[in-house]
């Protein structure tokens, strides 16, 4: 019996009439358009690579042409490198809820024989297929604003070298559909764990209240994060070290920055928890400040993947703000006071360029903050209803889930500042630190960091309207849950 | 501010006038609630289901009540017209001397979190507070302290319940009477109006189930506290200074103090004259 169990196909009641009728669960959307923001993301920014790199050839008069290329791709690749990396977390996160959400399903269809290993499978195949509906879908639209915007750059400023934009179709722009498609698919595998631990007897046990969830333990992957930081930390130091004697310490530096944040991220559940729980603290002793305190811990992990993604987009933003600024001040100071224009507009330009591109991972991470506030205010109906039960208007439940998301990413924001900080001074000081400096003109010097204002005021500005954007759905939800919703089963 | 909702304002008239033509107030009748002429239906048109059918039935201060009746008899529907869970579809109701029926939900939301108790089946407690977080969570709403009287009968209250040893404890860390008996004393905490208890010993075994049922009657006795308790198990209904029958959405008796075996059988009777109904 059982081998035959586990063998039959896997069991999708509701799949037989309507074959794709699980897309329209709570957070398929989301996971469609977080695969298709990344995608479009790709594409887009190849093809301008690719149309610049066109220009650049066709141009005689620039000679290090290779080398802007070469720069051009590698910022290319990082930053769909980090887009993607923030998608496939919103993803696995999506697909945590979605599995806690199924609890119940799973059960049932383990207690009627299918094995654990099939349901999880089958949770993942989905995320492949909302992995290829949004790449396809990104792809598209990509593509669309590519060629349409390089035939607007080519009509403006009437190039006549390039005859045909479509050369810009490469089949290189495939790449990352697949890839997407592909990191897509691993993020639902990687957060459909639970479908393990359901137990058949769940489908029986009347409801079960929600306990918090413990973090799981899982060693093996916190030592990795540690023995990275070490390594990253450690090469940080010798980049800056180096740079004292050369500014290709950078390099040396560039590496331990991947290595230290690939640490942080990994180590999320070990480095936010104690960051939630002080900015927790922070909104006062009221009781929906601690009920809102306290929502955000009650499920550590989901919470600590969020914030990291979030923490992602302002680190890398004030990261290039406050390496550029830093840069300007000391170029300021030896030019003797006074920045050549045409210098400084060339920086401030491609500090602003570089701020809207790591924009874009930021509201991937933002849609993956609504999806998270989303799925647990659906979680909570009946808690939401006792408390309205209890004497809790509505005005304080709209209050609440505001500060719900406003821990988040209050949390995300404080960290990303100082590691933002930190790192655009590492990389300032890695480069410029063998640069005789003014008044002595002598080298090694140390380079103050220098923190942009504005740049700053905007990521703080962009956090708080994510904060209030990310609210609004959940809000809605929450305060039309009655208060008799406390009795439902 | 509730005490200036007063009655009276309404025109029409109802059964409960004296001679002087102004309406007898809640307290006049010794009563901590009442609901006259109350009707709710779900559905529309012909699914149309009617789950109390014009009931008037007033709660007496200070008493025990148990609302009985079996499954889909109305008694849940009742309790929450009456609690101000849930508006009715036509009828007026009173907590204390204050009509709730025609109230606002912010309205409702403030009588609900300092004139009414609530001790449910199950899920009474916010998983996230511990023991006293969750006793104190209707002053914590109110944004304010219990005041030193209030923080006395909170004692009181813990202690009586045997709750000292776990008020740090959160909801999972407690049995299930533990619980309930959490969720009684956040009931008595704020010395409601009244308090409604909605199959209080539903989920539980039968030792922490009498426990639960000999508090509630020992706060009703020693404190006078008013309380209603909706249940369908006999046993829990012996526990009450008075028993209120419901059938198909109508009160169909009025009994005091019963012993278990009573309360079964009449409703084994009833249970036998319906189904000779049916059969007829």
């Amino acid at each position: 019996m059982t081998a035959v169990a586990v063998d039959a196909p896997v069991l999708r009641p509701a799949a037989s009439a309507r074959p794709l009728a699980w897309l329209r669960e709570r957070g398929m959307g989301a996971s469609v358009l977080v695969a298709a923001l990344s995608s479009a993301f790709a594409v887009v920014l190849m093809s301008t690579t690719a149309f610049i790199s066109l220009l650049l050839r066709s141009d005689p008069f620039i000679g290090e042409s290779e080398t802007l290329v070469f720069i051009l791709g590698f910022l290319t690749v990082l930053l769909v490198g980090v887009a993607v990396y923030v998608a496939a977390i919103v993803t696995a996160n999506t697909f945590a809820t979605v599995v806690a959400g199924r609890t119940r399903q799973i059960a049932l269809l383990r207690l009627i024989g299918a094995s654990a290993k099939a349901q999880r499978a089958e949770v993942a195949r989905q995320g492949l297929i909302v992995g290829a509906i949004g790449a396809a879908l990104g792809f598209v639209i990509g593509t669309g604003l590519s060629l349409g915007g390089a035939l607007l750059a080519v009509q403006m400023m009437d190039l006549v070298l390039i005859d045909d934009v479509t050369t810009l179709l490469q089949p290189l722009l495939a790449l990352p559909v697949v890839v997407v498609a592909l990191t897509t698919w691993g993020a639902a595998w990687a957060g459909s764990r639970r479908v393990l631990t359901v137990t058949p007897l769940q489908a029986l046990g009347g409801s079960v209240e929600p306990t918090r969830e413990t973090v799981a333990r899982r060693s093996g992957r916190n030592i990795t994060a540690l023995v990275l930081f070490v390594i990253g930390g450690g090469m940080l130091a010798l980049g800056i070290a180096v740079g004292l004697v050369t500014p290709l310490g950078v390099a040396i530096s560039f590496l331990g920055g991947i290595f230290s944040f690939t640490a942080l991220a990994l180590g999320a559940t070990l480095v936010m928890p104690p960051v939630l729980r002080l900015v927790g603290r922070l909104f006062g002793r009221s009781a929906t400040a601690r009920l809102a305190a306290e929502n955000a811990l009650r499920y550590p992990e989901r919470s600590s993947r969020m914030a990291i993604g979030v923490v992602m987009g302002v680190t890398l933003v004030t990261m290039f703000a406050v390496a550029l600024e830093t840069v300007k001040a000391v170029l300021t100071a030896s030019s003797g006071g006074e920045l050549d224009p045409g210098m400084a507009t060339l920086i401030d330009s491609f500090s602003a360029i570089m701020m809207t591109l790591v924009a874009v991972s930021a509201v991937i991470a933002g849609v993956g903050l609504v999806n998270l506030l989303t799925i647990g205010v659906v979680q909570r109906r009946r808690e939401l209803g006792l408390l309205r039960a209890l004497g809790m208007s509505n005005a304080q439940v709209r209050r609440m889930v505001l500060l719900e998301a406003a821990h988040v990413t209050i949390a995300a924001l404080a960290t990303g500042l100082v590691l933002g900080i930190a790192y655009g001074w590492a990389g300032a000081q890695s480069v410029l630190g063998s640069v005789r400096f003014p008044p002595a003109w002598l080298s090694p010097t140390f380079v103050p960091p220098a923190v942009p204002l504005w740049p700053v005021v905007a990521v703080v500005v962009a956090t708080a309207v994510l904060t209030l954007v990310a609210a609004v759905v959940p809000t809605r939800l929450a305060t039309r849950v009655a208060p008799v919703a406390v009795l439902a089963e | 501010m509730y005490a200036n909702a007063s009655l009276g304002r309404r025109g029409a008239p109802g059964p409960i006038r004296s001679v002087e033509g102004m309406e007898i107030t809640s307290t006049d009748l010794g009563l901590a609630a009442r609901v006259q002429q109350l009707t709710k239906s779900y559905g529309g048109g012909e699914n149309a289901v009617r789950a109390l059918d014009g009931v008037s039935v007033g709660i007496r201060r200070g008493q025990f009540t148990a609302i009985m009746g079996p499954s889909g008899s109305g008694k849940s529907t009742l309790m929450h017209v009456m609690a101000g869970l849930d508006a009715p579809t036509s009828g007026r109701a009173w907590i204390g001397d204050t009509e709730i029926s025609g109230l606002g939900d912010l309205e409702l939301t403030l009588l609900r979190r300092r004139r009414v108790g609530f001790v449910f089946q199950a899920f009474n407690l916010v998983p996230t507070l511990d023991a006293i977080g969750n006793i104190l969570l209707p002053f914590d709403l109110d944004g304010r302290r219990p005041s030193a009287i209030e923080r006395a009968r909170i004692d009181g209250l813990v202690e009586t319940l045997g709750l000292t040893a776990r008020l740090t404890h959160r909801p999972h860390q407690l049995s299930g009477g533990q619980q309930q008996r959490v969720a009684i004393a956040r009931a008595l905490a704020t010395a409601p109006d009244l308090v409604f208890a909605d199959e209080p010993t539903g989920n539980l075994d039968s030792r922490s189930g009498r426990e639960v049922l000999g508090l509630l009657a020992a706060a009703s006795r020693d404190h006078g506290q008013s309380i209603a308790m909706v249940t369908h198990d006999p046993l829990a209904a012996s526990h009450a200074d008075r028993v209120l029958f419901l059938g198909d959405g109508r009160i169909v008796a009025d009994k005091p103090r019963q012993s278990a075996e009573q309360i079964a059988a009449y409703m084994l009777e009833t249970e036998s004259a319906l189904s000779s109904e049916v059969t007829a």
